[in-house]
Order: C-alpha cells, then structure tokens, then sequence
C-alpha cells in the first residue's frame, strides 16, 4: 500500500503522528511529512499504522492507494 | 446449558451500534487486536461514517464537499445502515432494531452518539448535526438570508462565521460573553473581537425562545429574556447536545441522558460504550467530552476491553480540541475553561501565539492561535512550567 498526502487539505493536526509514529511525523514548521510512502502488504504492524493514520485525520487529508 | 457463545471470553460475534467516529473505530480496533469474528455495524444515517467536526468548519466556509470524507472502511463489517436501534436486551445479549430484526451479540459496542438539543418543535428551526444538516444550512445560505444564530459555544460561532462568510447578515444570541463557558474568559474575548470585526452582531440573554412568524413567509422570531423579538429568515440553534440513549431504556442500563463506564470504556464485562453519549472518568469526576479526538480514543480503550477485559489498559484522555472561525484557528490541548490571563510561551497578544495556563494541580492547558504546532509538541507544552 502507499499514502498519499494531500497537502493542501493538512491542517496540521498532527493526530495522525501519533497514531503511526514510524511513518509519519510533523516538522518543526507543523508541515506533515511522510517518513514511508510505501508500505509492504507483508508488514502488518505498519499497515495498521498507516491505515489508524488516515482514520484519525479530521480533514481527509490523508488516504491510502 | 449455554451454548459455546456465551461462555465467558469466547467472542464471536461483535455488534457496534453507532456508525459515526466511535463506531467505526471500534472496528478498525477489534480488527487491529486480530477479532476476526462476525462484526456487524449498524448506523442509522444512510450516508458512510464522516468527519463531524468538517460540517461547520470547511464545509461550512469553504463549500468544501470532501473534507467531511473518511477512508472507506477496511474493517471487512455487515454494515447495517438506515436503520435505529430500538431496545437492548442485555440477558439475552439481543439487540433490536427499527425494521424488525433482532440481532444476537456476544459483545457490544453502543455508539449512537449525540442529537442536537433543540429549543422549540418547529421545523423553522435549523440545527447543525449530521451531514444532511449541514448540506441543507449550506443550500439555504445561498440566497444570503438574515440569520440568527443562538448560542454562544465553538458550535453556534462557527456556523455564525460560516454564514457571515457565505454573505449573511448574522446575530448571535449568546448567554454571556461567546466561548466563555467553553473556554474561558480570555480566549471568549479574542475570539468575540475578531467576530464583532467581521460585523457580528452579539446579543446578550439568559435564556431565548422560538416562535414561527415575522415579516416573511417562513421567517422565524427570537424572544430574548427582556423581550425584545428578533426576526430573520434563517434561525440556526446550536444549544448542546442530548445524548441518544433513549434506546436503551428497556436494558436497565439508564433511561436517558449519559451512558456511564468505567476507565475501559465498559458498561458492563460484554457492552462498552464510546463517544458523544459516554461519560467516563476524568480528573475532574465523570464527564462527557463529546469531541472527536474524545470519541477516538475512548473507542480503542473500550474496545480492547471487550477482547482482554482487564488487562486492557484503561483511558487516560487529554482533551484535544480545535475551532476555526472568523479568520482564526485554534488548537488547544488540556481540560478547558481556564482562568485568569495565558502566559506566553510564543509570540504575542493580537498575532499568532502559543500560549500556557497552569492548573493548580500542576496540569497545564497549551493553546495555539493562528499557530501551526504538531499536537505531540503542544501536548508537551502543557507540561511545562510557564
């Protein structure tokens, strides 16, 4: 799977770092950047994160292709 | 003799009532903890679960029709939408719905959330709820009408910035100084000056009613507390929430108002409940905090108890709170109102600032204006010392 970021839609919460922190973290401008695009179907524990990430944003700024 | 399913800590069969935020998290956090049970949802909008919080910010303000959108579900659920609940048999572990069936359980997740509390029955009176709610505020707003907007909460402010945005002439009707209650006397206040800026309109009322009628066909009245009569083509209440657990009256659990649980989300061993219609142990007593942050996090402690009981890990929620409005952004982490003036920890009064309040009990509240701060950053703001 890849995630796929929509910047203009990012508010910067920042909920989604902290539900996949080996992903994905928030710079020190609050910008969202992300640490792994591509994640192997094998990897499950970062499956989970990624997919716990995109449910947490409030503002659709996040999805999974 | 019970059958295999009911034997305790043999879980079969997982049914979530409530489709909304809490929900929906519920499932993804049974899937997650590796339930691979029948996993039934029932939700009694007909649209997918979607970001509440959205409706009155950029769906609102931006007529931005996909910021409300959530992910498709992967949880791999029956989903069960359209319908509503109707009684819970909690002996029979039975679940009844408005269409007839009767659903078995071995585990029940109960997340039907909150309605809009109304002040009067007439339909004249808009609330600001669910997706149709706000798609329905949004078409009406189109032809500019005078609007009223009572209460003075993040909720009702919001929809007052959303319509002034949309070219509305607005007025608030607010008990007291807007947000106060909320958030306290100083951020009421910067919030109320940027609003009265943009041409707000505040009034001030203990208390307002609701009658049909005035100079248009359609329009409605505001009565406030000395009288005075309001008119606009457009009344919008945003007066709190009431919980939706009327449901359950048959079950014992409660009759109305708050479902309480224990610090694992629990009601009992086999029926948690998460969101807006649960209230849970905090630092201060057993509060509700209908938030979406609040409704997540309540949903992953609540449902890992229904798996592992009691060695799941119990809540330990600090609020997270956010408001956009009237060309300012706020995101706050800790239990609010605070008192007294903040200190500043960034930048100053009248600009983007990021600001502190220490509680007396050593906690603290971090809020950012117009100031882009990850959450883990602000959350560790909290715990300086100012």
């Amino acid at each position: 799977m890849r995630i796929v970021l929509d910047r203009a839609r990012c508010e910067g919460h920042g909920l989604c770092e902290e539900a996949a922190p080996q992903l994905m973290h928030l710079d020190d401008e609050g910008e969202l950047v992300l640490d792994r695009e591509e994640i192997s179907v094998t990897d499950s524990a970062a499956n989970a994160e990624a997919n716990a990430a995109v449910r947490v944003c409030p503002v659709a700024a996040l999805r999974i292709a | 003799m019970s059958r295999p399913t009911e034997q305790a800590g043999r879980v079969d069969r997982v049914l979530i009532v409530g489709n909304g935020i809490a929900g929906l998290t519920a499932a993804d956090t049974l899937r997650g903890a590796g339930f691979e049970g029948d996993l039934t949802i029932v939700g009694d909008e007909t649209h997918a679960a979607y970001s509440r919080p959205a409706l009155s910010k950029a769906l609102l303000h931006d007529g931005d029709d996909l910021s409300h959108e959530l992910a498709p579900p992967t949880h791999g659920a029956t989903e069960l939408l359209g319908v509503r609940a109707t009684g819970l048999d909690v002996e029979r572990r039975r679940v009844a719905l408005d269409d007839g069936t009767d659903l078995p359980y071995d585990r029940l997740v109960i997340a039907t959330g909150s309605r809009a509390r109304r002040l009067s029955d007439l339909p004249e009176e808009l609330t600001l709820r669910g997706l149709d709610d706000a798609l329905h505020l949004r078409s009406r707003l189109a032809e500019k009408p005078s609007v009223i907007v009572v209460g003075g909460g993040p909720l009702g402010m919001e929809i007052a910035s959303g319509c002034l945005a949309a070219g509305s002439q607005v007025t608030l009707v607010s008990q007291g100084v807007p947000l106060l209650l909320q958030l306290g006397p100083h951020l009421g206040e910067v919030f109320t000056a940027a609003a009265r800026e943009r041409g707000l309109t505040v009034v001030d009322t203990e208390y307002a009613r609701l009658e049909r009628g005035g100079a248009q066909a359609g329009a409605s009245r505001v009565v406030l507390d000395d009288g005075t009569v309001l008119e606009a083509d457009l009344v919008v209440t945003a007066v709190g929430d009431v919980p939706n657990t009327e449901w359950l009256a048959s079950s014992g659990l409660v009759t109305s108002g708050p479902l309480t649980v224990d610090s694992r989300g629990l009601v009992r061993p086999d029926v948690a409940a998460a969101g807006d219609l649960a209230a849970f142990p905090t630092p201060y007593g057993i509060r509700r905090i209908p938030l979406w942050s609040s409704a997540i996090e309540q949903s992953k402690v609540a449902a890992a108890a229904l798996i592992r009981g009691q060695e799941a890990p119990t809540l330990h929620f600090q609020p997270y709170f956010w408001t956009e409005q009237f060309g300012l952004s706020l995101k706050a982490v800790g239990y609010m109102p605070v008192v007294g003036p903040p200190a500043y920890v960034d930048g100053g009064p009248g600009g983007p600032a990021l600001m502190r309040w220490a509680r007396e009990d050593g906690t603290g509240v971090a809020a950012a204006l117009n100031y882009r701060i990850p959450i883990p950053r602000l959350r560790r703001v909290t715990q300086q010392a100012a």
